[in-house]
């Protein structure tokens, strides 16, 4: 069988290289001590895509892929904080810069529509961080009272 | 063009992307009470549409719409790592009462207040993926992975991302301290509504917090850092099984209604 660029798999392993060499250049922590971080984080992706397949129910694989990582450094877990140790190497915004150089890339074809409707959106974003803020205070509020802690 | 020297070309301009994005790094500008943040990623989103025909005309439609079907599989260690943070801290989540786990719930205040406003602005379903979440990272893998990222959804995500990412902390800080002078709600209900899932926003909310409070200084600390960490565990799992078919299903109603009052008007 011919890998193709096409596959998961390898589209997994070229981003884990793209985000080493971020986690290099951003955050000083060189590919060799990342690297076992590294390889958990690919296996739990790998993993986490084949469960997705398997389960009924038709959940988005970030469910699963994010369910593993939990297990697998819970400190209930034998080896939790060894594996959260090793990942730890693995820098959480070095993995977020090749996901946004992509999404750059394909934005380019929604520009229009993106610069149309980015202003109002933006506006928008007030009020989702208005609510989220006044939600919580007022069941937080509520339930303090509730229980007489304040 | 054959497909693997398209892949070959997109993952290498992402390599250059990615290196000179992390060569300027995060700079931070403080404003007020909260911090300007520019992140590589920011970087690295603007010199990738920068890449487009529009401007250096590097790559082409095709290689564009390759780009897409690639960041639903790179969000994918975003998210394995996303669960590795969060493991350590689930004693820690357990151990907090009763108060901090139910105002998770208040989270979803971003539709039931975003929705209608995004409505009447005239979005449509951008709407569902700009208010289903205070939009991290975790809430545009979800979105990449349902939807994607070039769909209107995909749009809507993206758009409080960015806005979130430049202006997030200075909002929180300048909102949690009019929250604190001019409504009636206890400085721990609002510490606990200071851990919105980001970081940075968060110790903004609570810098100004402890800004009015200082005598309360460590417990609205502690509050704020408890419920973000508990913000960040289950904020997957609420957007997937509570958020999204919450905004399916309140976006089908306003619009059902809208619809309703134009026939009859």
């Amino acid at each position: 069988m011919k890998l193709s660029l096409k596959d998961p798999v390898v589209i997994t392993v070229i981003v884990a290289i793209l985000t080493l060499v971020g986690n290099f250049v951003g955050y000083k922590i060189d590919p060799i001590t990342a690297f076992p971080g590294m390889l958990i984080l690919f296996l739990i992706v790998i993993v986490g895509m084949w469960i997705t397949k398997i389960m009924p129910g038709n959940l988005p694989a970030v469910v699963y892929v994010s369910l593993l990582g939990i297990i697998l450094t819970m400190p209930w877990f034998p080896l939790g904080e060894k594996v959260a140790e090793l990942t730890s190497q693995v820098n959480f915004l070095a993995l977020t810069t090749p996901i946004l150089g992509y999404a750059g890339i394909s934005l380019g074809k929604d520009l229009d529509s993106f610069k149309k409707n980015g202003l109002r959106i933006v506006v928008v974003a007030i009020f989702v961080f208005v609510g989220t803020y006044l939600g919580s205070a007022v069941i937080a509020h509520t339930v303090l009272k509730l229980t007489g802690q304040i | 063009m054959s497909d693997e020297k398209r892949y070959l070309k997109l993952h290498l301009i992402v390599l250059a992307l990615v290196v000179i994005a992390e060569l300027i790094g995060t700079k931070s500008y403080k404003l007020g009470p909260g911090t300007i943040v520019l992140l590589p990623m920011l970087y690295a989103l603007l010199l990738g549409l920068l890449t487009g025909p529009k401007f250096l005309k590097i790559i082409d439609k095709e290689d564009m719409n390759a780009a897409e079907g690639l960041i639903t599989v790179s969000v994918m260690l975003l998210m394995a790592k996303y669960g590795t943070n969060i493991g350590p801290t689930l004693p820690l989540i357990i151990k907090s009462g009763p108060a901090l786990i139910l105002q998770e719930f208040g989270n979803l205040g971003t539709i039931l207040l975003g929705m209608p406003f995004a409505l009447l602005l005239g979005l449509r379903r951008e709407a569902i993926g700009a208010t289903f979440s205070i939009a991290r990272e975790p809430n545009l893998a979800i979105i990449s992975d349902m939807y994607g990222l070039d769909s209107p959804e995909g749009r809507g995500v993206m758009g409080v991302y960015v806005a979130g990412t430049v202006f997030g902390s200075i909002f929180f800080g300048l909102f949690a301290g009019f929250a604190a002078t001019a409504l009636p709600l206890h400085p721990y209900a609002l510490a606990m509504a200071s851990g919105v899932g980001s970081a940075s926003m968060m110790s903004a909310a609570v810098g100004a917090l402890v800004e009015i409070f200082p005598n309360m200084a460590e417990e609205i600390t502690a509050l704020g850092a408890a419920s973000n960490l508990a913000t960040g565990a289950d904020g997957v799992y609420m957007s997937i099984f509570m958020a999204l078919p919450m905004c399916e299903w309140l976006y089908r109603k306003l619009i059902r209604d809208r619809a309703e009052e134009v026939i009859k008007g």
